[in-house]
């Protein structure tokens, strides 16, 4: 009896990796391979077109000690996803209330709000709001109707370009919108009800019961969209090309820029495993301070 | 209704299969790099950059070719000049370039030094590739390290492009051959202040978008720019890449020139509709191929040397770009043979039209100059390179590798000054101080 249960389990696995194959054999060609491959790269000059030399930690050292690229890339980095992630968070929230309630085709305005979400990563609207943002874009010339004379745009202002980077990233909120709405039906109707029965206004409600029942739900964006903020990359190359003066370079284009405009392969690996490591420690701090202010209904498990 | 969009629905389907089949069939075989099929056919891979007409006239070269050579027949690959080098790149890392590239001075140190390129010596010294109507300065621009990496497709250099009609409607003279910065400054800024627009253009790059702008001004100044090893810049004044800063922020803040928010957006148009060419700027900074390149919009446009060009020989004929062939091509014969027919056959000049700038066969320039139906512009773009040759100097080095991020600290240092985040003096030591570490890094 216990031999058939176990050559169940057998069958089972076996056929859950048949069907995990294609998923599977594309992860380990495409992803984990080159990732290895790229730790032995980042040791070396490799630079596309020659034999690479091993040259140690050389391409690291280089990074921390002459490079003010790097630092200046990381900070906008750093800054954009500071900024991105709460608003992208909170926006998504508010917009999930207010489709969590009744109303008539709410079905269609779901669907508007995820649009963004699909086509932002895309070419066409990043060069969209290049001409809106842009010289003699829509924006300017609105200013200038009402009397403000603009002489940079927002998008050729070093100060201002990465605002507007921002909010293209806030605009794509659609699928932490998607989640959030799922969370929210989630939540007992039940707590609702008795809140009310005791009186309790809609702040309260809001900050006594919905927040606190979508931790779990926060948790979760925050990490994905953390990771997504760090890996900025298609506003920043087609929108403003990392200008004005590298006021929107993100990292991940600084990278990219290094290893196949500037020929310079095993350096760019080792950015990209700095990278690597930035984003686990990021994740690995969310993590332990989980238990301070996530709830989990079911006792953490 | 419904069975019809059913019916729409699957015919898009298959189609869009039948298509991705026919990518897959193409892509297949990439990694050969060119074959001799059993049949006695020869494919030859080539690709190029450039926008549409050049794409189409280039297939039509090659089914020309085709029809006289039965069996050599042609798999392109055109692209954009926009990450043309990023995919060659990964090609020659994957072993899988090409047989001809179509190749460009920036780059041809870099992939020449690493084995990329054949060597086409053997085949002009076997007669392969005829080179006796072409100067040696000409062909020995595509000589690295000693090996022919490539062979020049057309000669080109610096020159002003200037809309007549705009400098009549400003009531300013049109330049003369003897004028100077100076002049060139004086004369944009009339017509600025007649048009109300920036008048002094800059390609779609902008001043400092290349070094090659700048390279002719230190050139003005009896200075070179790298030195013989790309291992250093090779002028010492500073004062020289200020005062270029200096000249051009003087003309940003007076609205005489577009300023780099602007000029972004001029990127955007293209070089059919610079404002030099719908007539809302007096002049642009090009080379001398430009005006013929936009003959279909506007066929006006005149040529006029670059201010100062007599001094110290400042000028070069530069190879426009080149044809190699790749060094893992295995049809390296046949490729020889189809470069020249492109570079001494009439036929092919009938198709090319000088588009991938002056032919560099002398009798070839002779034969379409005295062609009946040439354009004015072609004319005029062959006489200036007579004129230029007068007065040139040497053609500077290929540029040494790491040039991609010079061009880049160049392009940073230029526009924080007119953006007044340096001066020009800060902004030269730190372009100097980035120059040379990346040169020393590449080259060294």
């Amino acid at each position: 009896m216990k031999n058939k249960v176990k050559e169940y389990k057998r069958r089972d696995n076996i056929a859950g990796y048949v069907m995990l194959a294609p998923w599977l054999f594309g992860f380990v060609l495409m992803y984990f391979l080159p990732m290895l491959i790229s730790i032995y790269y980042s040791f070396t000059d490799y630079n596309l077109l020659n034999d690479a030399q091993v040259i140690g930690f050389d391409n690291y050292v280089r990074i921390f000690t002459n490079d003010d690229t790097f630092w200046q890339a990381l900070k906008v980095t750093f800054i954009y996803t500071i900024f991105l992630v709460p608003l992208r968070l909170a926006f998504a929230l508010i917009v999930a209330m207010l489709l969590n309630t009744k109303h008539r085709g709410l079905g269609l305005y779901r669907t508007i709000y995820y649009i963004p979400s699909i086509i932002g990563g895309s070419i066409a609207v990043s060069i969209v709001w290049q001409q809106i943002f842009g010289n003699k874009g829509v924006v300017m010339s609105l200013l200038s109707v009402l009397g403000i004379n603009q002489e940079v745009s927002l998008l050729g202002n070093p100060k201002t370009a990465l605002a507007v980077i921002i909010l293209m990233g806030v605009w794509q909120f659609g699928s932490s919108m998607l989640i959030f709405l799922a969370a929210l039906k989630q939540i007992p109707g039940s707590l609702y009800e008795s809140a009310m029965v005791d009186g309790a206004k809609k702040p309260t409600i809001f900050f006594k019961i919905t927040l606190p029942m979508l931790t779990p739900t926060i948790f979760f964006n925050l990490i994905l969209q953390m990771v997504n903020g760090f890996r900025v990359f298609t506003e920043s190359y087609v929108i403003t090309d990392g200008g004005p003066l590298d006021s929107t370079l993100s990292y991940v284009l600084y990278l990219y820029r290094r290893a196949f405009t500037y020929f310079d392969m095993g350096y760019s690996c080792a950015l990209a495993w700095i990278l690597v490591i930035i984003i686990a420690v990021f994740t690995v701090v969310l993590f332990k301070t989980q238990n301070n202010w996530v709830y989990y209904e079911s006792g953490g498990e | 209704m419904k069975k019809r969009m059913k019916k729409l629905a699957s015919l898009l389907l298959a189609s869009a299969m039948v298509f991705s089949l026919a990518a897959c069939g193409s892509s297949g075989n990439d990694a050969d790099g060119g074959s001799d099929s059993s049949d006695g056919k020869t494919t030859i891979k080539i690709t190029w950059w450039g926008g549409d007409s050049r794409h189409e006239y280039t297939q039509a070269l090659l089914d020309a070719y085709t029809a006289e050579n039965p069996n050599v027949e042609f798999e392109a690959t055109p692209a954009g000049w926009e990450g043309y080098f990023d995919k060659l790149s990964t090609q020659a890392a994957s072993g899988s370039m090409p047989d001809i590239v179509q190749m460009d001075y920036l780059y041809i140190a870099t992939y020449a030094k690493n084995g990329s390129l054949a060597d086409l010596s053997e085949f002009i010294e076997d007669g392969t590739i005829d080179t006796t109507n072409v100067d040696d300065a000409t062909l020995n621009t595509g000589l690295i390290d000693g090996k022919m990496a490539g062979i020049v497709a057309g000669t080109n250099a610096l020159a002003v492009t200037y809309n007549p009609e705009v400098l009549e409607a400003a009531g300013v003279e049109a330049p003369t051959d003897d004028w100077t910065w100076d002049d060139y400054i004086a004369l944009n800024t009339a017509v600025s202040e007649s048009t109300g627009e920036e008048s002094a253009l800059t390609a779609t790059i902008g001043p400092f978008g290349d070094m090659n702008f700048f390279n002719y001004y230190v050139r003005q100044h009896g200075e070179t720019l790298f030195n013989e090893d790309g291992t250093a810049l090779a002028f010492e004044d500073d004062s020289i890449t200020a005062d270029y800063f200096q000249m051009w922020a003087d003309m940003a803040s007076a609205n005489v020139t577009p300023d780099p928010d602007e000029q972004s957006q001029i990127a955007t148009l293209g070089i059919e509709s610079l404002p030099v060419v719908t007539g809302e700027a007096g002049t642009t900074l090009e080379w001398n191929t430009y005006p013929n390149k936009v003959v279909a919009s506007n066929p006006n446009l005149k040529l006029a040397l670059m201010p100062g060009a007599t001094e110290n020989n400042a000028m070069w004929l530069k190879p426009g770009m080149f044809w190699s062939v790749s060094e893992s091509s295995k049809v390296k014969e046949e490729c020889a043979k189809f470069i020249n027919w492109m570079i001494n056959s009439e036929e092919a000049n009938d198709i090319i039209m000088a588009e991938r700038g002056v032919p560099i066969s002398s009798e070839i320039r002779d034969y379409l100059k005295s062609k009946e139906d040439v354009d004015q512009t072609m004319i005029d773009m062959f006489d200036y390179v007579d004129k230029v040759t007068e007065i040139a100097g040497e053609c500077p080095a290929a540029d040494p590798g790491g040039i991609a991020e010079i061009n880049k600290a160049f392009n940073d240092a230029g526009n924080s000054v007119m953006y007044g985040q340096a001066t020009a003096e800060e902004a030269a030591a730190s372009f100097r101080t980035q120059a040379n570490e990346i040169l020393e890094r590449n080259n060294g």
